[in-house]
């Protein structure tokens, strides 16, 4: 179809005299346009705000499982919550409990799929660098452990196998506890002390990224790890055998502790990602079948990561819910008000169809104001939307994502809204009789 | 009776009559009326209240529609026009005045003339140098962005009439256009339809004042719904 030149730009002219006298007939209610879009603006900004919200915590929450590795799982040793009453134990003195080297064999030679474990034991006292000390963590692991476990090693290097079969008294820190052992100080070369043995610093790693996720999501059952969150000292396996023996002793402010534990942390790593779930279970049911009692946990960061991911689309619900009430109570207040406007403007469009006014003249004009309040309140949402999540960003510390389309679609669906909720009120208005209309006081 | 001009009328109603449903009683507002009006006559209806004036008006208005009968405009039957068709009608050939000016709040002087023209489709330019040029015309050539409020009910009416003549009407209705005007505004009105007749224009003036068929051309007395006479003044000639 061609379409006559004059045509064209005689609808963009009705359009533009339309906007002009919507503009003009809202401005002459300036605090009642406000009030009306009052509702558009908190429905939009709360959308667009929740949503940053939302983006980011799943974001922080997804990037801090996948650090763990998403092929991993990861054992832990922890204390029975009966341990201490039965019998055997107590007599001794020694608690025995958590993983073993048979388990890891069983896991390497029953479940398919596994690549690697990396065994890790823990050995908990003050760590010395001249007069500053802090009580933590000492992990003895294999030199593959920053590779499966996505650690970054920053400054050095990690220890190697040769220094693990030759049983070197080396060190890697990781960087929250270089940074309190050595503030002013390069660690690297210095050495640092536990009890009686010296070791020296290769190389610093980034802190574990599970430490403090892992803390806040089971306290029931805290992990023989690290409750000093992400301070550690990293060395090979056989030194910290060498050094503390089978049985760990600890002496706390007066009171003496020893245990017995071959493994504190195991991760195992599957060589197939779809693989990682019924492996999971097969690990499982291995260490149901060696402890009676439960002196282990399990992580499989896969697992934590879909729920992550069904929370958000669980939170994603509860958003759109809140967004479409909001906005449903925003066009409920718009079509209120644009129903009294109607009422108040009887007059006005008798003259108007007096004058040559057509029916739809009047529905374009009536919805057109409709739309410019429900879209001035987007444009007003959307600057808010925007500027909150900055705010909170600012002042709270917590990441804020704002993806493109999230302002696009909320300003889009404030637009919808005006034209749903601004068609009754329209229609009422064209539907009038002009005769009457033109009567009314 | 009048002698029949040889033109055409711009106006003809033939038989019309209009009922309204009171109730369960059906009114007869109108029964049985002819008319014919011819370019440039200057009419005044006349008749108490309650006589079908008001009606008369809507229909000669084509606000509404005759419920029998035939109404031409310009030639046109307009009694069974669409909606649509009439609201076309109503903004190319008519130009209404109104008791109570009917002024468009939130415009200013120049926006209210030029709304006719709006709904005809007349380019921006072209519609502002019309409604610039009528202002002038009534007088009102240094208010034209005043709003309607800051202006006296005289120079209300006359952006009213302005306003009917900004799409250059076949005929000009005028409904009780000096009753809320004091004697001296209502003159002023008055000359400026006197004026208008005077360069052709056809104007039907309805009003139940009996000093203006003294003004008029040609005057109809309405009556129970029917025309009671119809009399052209001596030496005058549509």
């Amino acid at each position: 179809m061609i379409r006559h030149p004059l045509l064209h730009e005689f609808s963009l002219f009705r359009l533009k005299r339309s906007v002009l006298l919507g503009i003009k007939s809202l401005w002459m209610h300036k605090l009642r346009s406000l009030l009306t879009a009052m509702g558009i603006v908190f429905g939009v900004c709360s959308v667009i705000a929740m949503l940053a919200i939302g983006e980011g915590a799943s974001y922080e929450a997804q990037q801090q499982i996948k650090e763990l590795g998403s092929q991993n799982v990861i054992l832990r040793s922890v204390k029975a919550t009966d341990a201490t009453t039965a019998g055997e134990q107590e007599r001794s003195l020694i608690l025995e409990y958590g993983l073993t080297y048979r388990d890891i064999s069983q896991i390497q030679a029953t479940v398919p799929g596994v690549l690697v474990t990396i065994p890790a034991r823990e050995v908990k006292d003050f760590i010395w660098n001249e007069s500053r000390s802090i009580d933590s963590s000492t992990l003895g692991t294999v030199p593959w452990f920053p590779e499966m476990r996505n650690r970054a090693v920053l400054r050095g290097r990690f220890f190697t196998e040769v220094e693990m079969s030759s049983r070197a008294p080396v060190c890697v820190l990781s960087q929250s506890l270089a940074r309190h052992l050595f503030p002013l100080s390069e660690p690297i070369g210095d050495t640092v002390r536990i009890q009686s043995s010296y070791f020296r610093v290769i190389g610093v790693i980034q802190d574990d990224p599970a430490a403090a996720s892992s803390e806040t999501e089971d306290k029931n059952r805290r992990s023989a790890a690290t409750p000093g969150a992400a301070m550690e000292m990293l060395i090979p396996i056989s030194t910290l055998e060498d050094h503390f023996g089978e049985v760990l002793f600890k002496y706390r402010s007066g009171s003496f502790e020893a245990e017995k534990v071959e493994l504190h942390e195991v991760t195992v790593r599957i060589d197939e990602p779809d693989q990682v779930m019924p492996a999971a279970q097969a690990i499982r049911h291995i260490l149901e079948r060696n402890h009676k009692k439960v002196d282990y946990e399990m992580i499989v960061p896969l697992d934590l990561l879909r729920r992550a991911e069904r929370t958000k689309q669980i939170f994603n619900i509860v958003l759109g819910s809140i967004a479409a009430i909001s906005l449903l109570v925003g066009g409920i207040g718009i079509m209120n008000i644009m129903l009294a406007t109607v009422t108040e403007r009887t007059r006005e469009i008798g003259i108007r169809r007096a004058l040559g006014a057509k029916k739809k003249d009047i529905v374009v004009q009536f919805l057109i104001e409709t739309v410019m309040l429900s879209g001035a309140g987007g444009l007003i949402g959307v600057a808010l939307g925007l500027a909150i999540p900055l705010v909170i960003t600012h002042f709270a510390e917590m990441v804020t994502i704002i993806e493109f389309w999230a302002p696009a679609l909320a300003f889009s669906i404030s637009v919808v809204t005006g034209v749903l909720f601004g068609i009754y009120p329209a229609f009422r208005a064209a539907g009038m009789n002009p005769v009457e209309a033109l009567r009314h006081e | 009776m009048i002698s029949p001009p040889t033109c055409e009328p711009v106006i003809e109603l033939r038989g019309v009559e209009k009922h309204y449903l009171m109730g369960d009683t059906l009114v007869k507002a109108l029964h049985g009326v002819d008319l014919k009006i011819f370019p440039g006559d200057y009419i005044s209806i006349l008749g108490p209240s309650g006589c079908g004036k008001s009606t008369m008006l809507n229909i000669l208005g084509c606000l509404d529609q005759p419920s029998i009968g035939q109404y031409f405009l310009d030639g046109l039957d307009v009694s069974k026009l669409s909606d649509d068709d009439l609201s076309q009608v109503r903004g190319k050939k008519l130009g209404f005045i109104f008791q109570s000016y009917n002024l468009i709040q939130q415009l200013t002087v120049v926006e209210n003339i030029e709304v006719p023209l709006y709904y005809q489709g007349v380019s921006e330019k072209e519609s502002r140098e019309i409604a610039v040029d009528l202002a002038t015309r009534v007088g009102l050539g240094k208010r034209l962005d005043h709003r309607p409020t800051e202006l006296s009910g005289g120079q209300q009416q006359r952006v009213a009439i302005a306003r009917a003549l900004s799409n250059d009407p076949s005929v000009i209705l005028a409904d009780e256009a000096t009753g809320n005007l004091d004697s001296k505004s209502g003159g002023d009105i008055l000359e400026i339809f006197d004026r208008l007749n005077a360069e052709g224009k056809t104007l039907i003036l309805i009003t139940h004042d009996e000093g203006m068929s003294q003004r008029t051309s040609r005057t109809i007395r309405l009556k129970d719904g029917e025309i009671a006479s119809d009399k052209r003044r001596e030496g005058t000639v549509p």
